[in-house]
């Protein structure tokens, strides 16, 4: 199993992601060594490291055969790649949260199919979220630190992913509803899927021993 | 201050302007496309880039549609693809002729681009459909075509590409036996390319049923090998998926007579990107390239609606992206002759007869002038006029002018 090249996330689940690697028989502890490079070789596989969020699209254009990213990701942009594997690692919720002095104010307002200003990384996610609901959203993109929002009365409420739930307690943000789960995927450019699929397959397979228990 | 280019002088976007070396390359494409086309008896037509929006039903292919309204406000597009025109094309004018109607195109269609995600909005196309035989042979004449198409171009199988061959009837066929009420939702996921979701569907169902709604879709692997369609084999359960598994069988034998088979990498799970697929579906992939290349399959209920019940196979070959994968060519021989008032144009006509491609610059430019010239338009030789022939030198790097007869340039010259 080599000639493969792998893209790697940045952030949360970038341990998780060189553990199943790992796990699966590449040498993807190169990458822990020395920190800061883009590019790891290593026994003729190849490890390219970069935001959760550009995985996919290394992916997609056939610059990584394979790689590793989250379930949201893959849900606020329809990419197309094959999806192979559910790794059960970085598990966290898409949630919509509202502070909590304002929650029920929220609440009524999308029962009553009132327009809400929602802020979010996911647009899409957001978008279809309320769609599907009958319900009706004002949807304001930002890029980071969305729990802002609602405290300066940019947004009434905020979609975004929580792992812990810490940093919404921290700044009195609840719950109000949960959109989906997301746990990390392996995922696989869908012209390699077929060249190479002894050796694609082969992976899967592997991460499949290393993934965690569904549930 | 500077001004700013006005906007709408840009070309819009998604779109662009071909130029040379490029456009030059890509019309030698099509020039050889269309040689082996005809070379296979396919007749070439044009249709029009307009179309009333009705003739496209498909809901992925609409949305990406550009649409206008005609004077009579009619919602046109501009056509997605080049299969249903040339259905609505084969219903409406030659059903009085006898099929098979093999027809070829080598046109642009336009589809609106997701900006940033590398997609043309005009994208250039090469294809062949064949209307009115439901043979698998045609489906297996036409993958050979393609492969026949890939190869005269200088690419090499199974190295440089490979066309990935499923049939969609067979994966389809098993779920409406097996597991009718869940068919829908595990072809969808499929058809998202969601194997995660696929999995998660087959384990709400009985054992028996969940190996095959796992099994078939990760069936992949050379058609050389006989292993993939072994291991289908124990998943035949029902009319359906019995018929689609000995029409693969029957496209298979006719590949290899094609000689194309060591070209082909059978996938079950492969369903095709657009709905009207009922049969035979494939795509081709150029190695180190994420995108198809090519693809195609049969789709025998899309003449319905024209009209006229006719089964139907064919492929279309995404040109830009061919282009990106094939080999790069060297310059070609061109001669930039300069000045020499009415003698040069004598020797420039004399250079011709001699089969040399030759631009003639009327002005009398001086030699590292005339050099910057040739290079700017990829010509790798000067010359200025001399009696009996030409002073002749290389245009990258200057080279020593030596004089030629016109006969001695064209063997200099020419490959």
């Amino acid at each position: 199993m080599s000639g493969l090249r792998v893209a790697v996330p940045k952030g949360a689940i970038f341990d998780d992601a060189l553990t199943a690697l790992e796990g699966a028989g590449l040498p993807a502890d190169v990458i822990r060594q020395n920190g800061r490079r883009l590019v790891y070789r290593e026994g003729g596989t190849e490890f390219i490291v970069s935001r959760p969020s550009d995985v996919p699209v290394f992916v997609e254009y056939g610059a990584a055969d394979v790689g590793i990213v989250g379930k949201d990701v893959l849900e606020e942009h329809a990419f197309n790649v094959v999806e192979l594997r559910d790794l059960g690692t970085g598990r966290c919720r898409m949630i919509l949260a509202a502070p909590e002095k304002r929650a029920e104010d929220v609440r009524r307002a999308i029962e009553h199919a009132e327009v809400v200003r929602v802020a979010t990384k996911f647009p899409d996610t957001a978008r279809r979220y309320f769609e599907r609901m009958g319900r009706q959203a004002e949807i304001i993109e930002l890029h980071g630190s969305i729990e802002l929002a609602p405290l300066v009365g940019l947004a009434e409420c905020i979609v975004d992913l929580t792992a812990t739930g810490t940093t919404l307690r921290e700044n009195d943000l609840i719950v109000l509803d949960e959109i989906s789960t997301s746990t990390a995927r392996l995922i696989c450019n869908r012209g390699a899927y077929r060249l190479r699929h002894q050796e694609i397959s082969a992976l899967a397979d592997a991460m499949e021993g290393s993934s965690a228990p569904v549930g | 201050m500077d001004r700013e280019t006005p906007r709408k002088f840009a070309t819009t976007p998604g779109t662009r302007d071909v130029l040379p070396p490029e456009s030059t390359r890509l019309l030698d494409v099509q020039s050889r496309i269309r040689e082996r086309f005809r070379l296979f008896g396919f007749r070439e037509v044009l249709t029009p880039a307009l179309e009333y929006s009705e003739v496209i039903e498909e809901h992925g292919l609409r949305d990406a549609s550009y649409k206008l309204f005609d004077q009579d406000n009619q919602m046109l597009l501009l056509r997605p693809e080049m299969t249903t025109p040339i259905a609505r094309v084969v219903a409406q004018r030659l059903a009085g002729s006898p099929g098979p109607h093999k027809l070829s195109y080598v046109l642009p269609a336009y589809r609106r681009a997701s900006v940033g995600r590398g997609q043309s909005a005009e994208l250039y196309q090469a294809g062949v459909e064949v209307v009115g035989s439901a043979s698998p042979r045609e489906d297996a004449a036409t993958i050979a075509l393609l492969v026949d198409v890939l190869q005269s171009l200088g690419l090499k199988a199974p190295s440089d590409f490979a066309v990935v061959l499923g049939q969609s009837a067979f994966y389809s066929g098993y779920l409406r036996h097996v597991v009718p009420e869940a068919a829908t939702p595990v072809a969808a996921a499929l058809a998202a390319k969601d194997l995660v979701a696929v999995d998660a569907l087959a384990n709400g169902l009985p054992a028996d049923a969940a190996a095959g709604v796992r099994g078939i879709p990760r069936l992949v692997g050379p058609a050389t090998e006989g292993s993939v369609l072994e291991e289908a084999a124990r998943f035949v359960v029902g009319e359906e998926a019995r018929a689609a598994l000995e029409n693969l069988r029957e496209i298979l034998r006719h590949l290899e007579a094609h000689g194309a088979l060591g070209a082909v990498i059978l996938d079950l799970g492969l369903t095709g990107r657009h709905d009207y697929y009922t049969g035979a579906v494939y795509e081709a992939y150029a190695s180190g390239l994420g995108f198809t290349i090519a693809n195609g399959g049969r789709y025998d209920n899309l003449l319905k609606r024209f009209g006229n019940e006719m089964p139907a196979t064919g492929f279309a070959i995404y040109l830009e992206r061919l282009l990106s994968v094939l080999p790069e060519e060297g310059p070609r021989p061109l001669l930039v002759l300069v000045g020499g008032d009415v003698g040069g144009v004598e020797t420039a006509a004399d250079l011709r007869e001699n089969g040399v491609p030759l631009l003639h610059l009327s002005e009398d430019l001086p030699p590292q002038a005339a050099a910057e010239y040739a290079r700017s338009i990829d010509a790798p030789w000067i010359s200025y006029p001399a009696t009996g022939g030409v002073k002749l030198a290389t245009a990258d790097p200057p080279g020593e002018f030596a004089f030629m007869s016109p006969e001695s340039v064209a063997r200099m010259v020419l490959p």
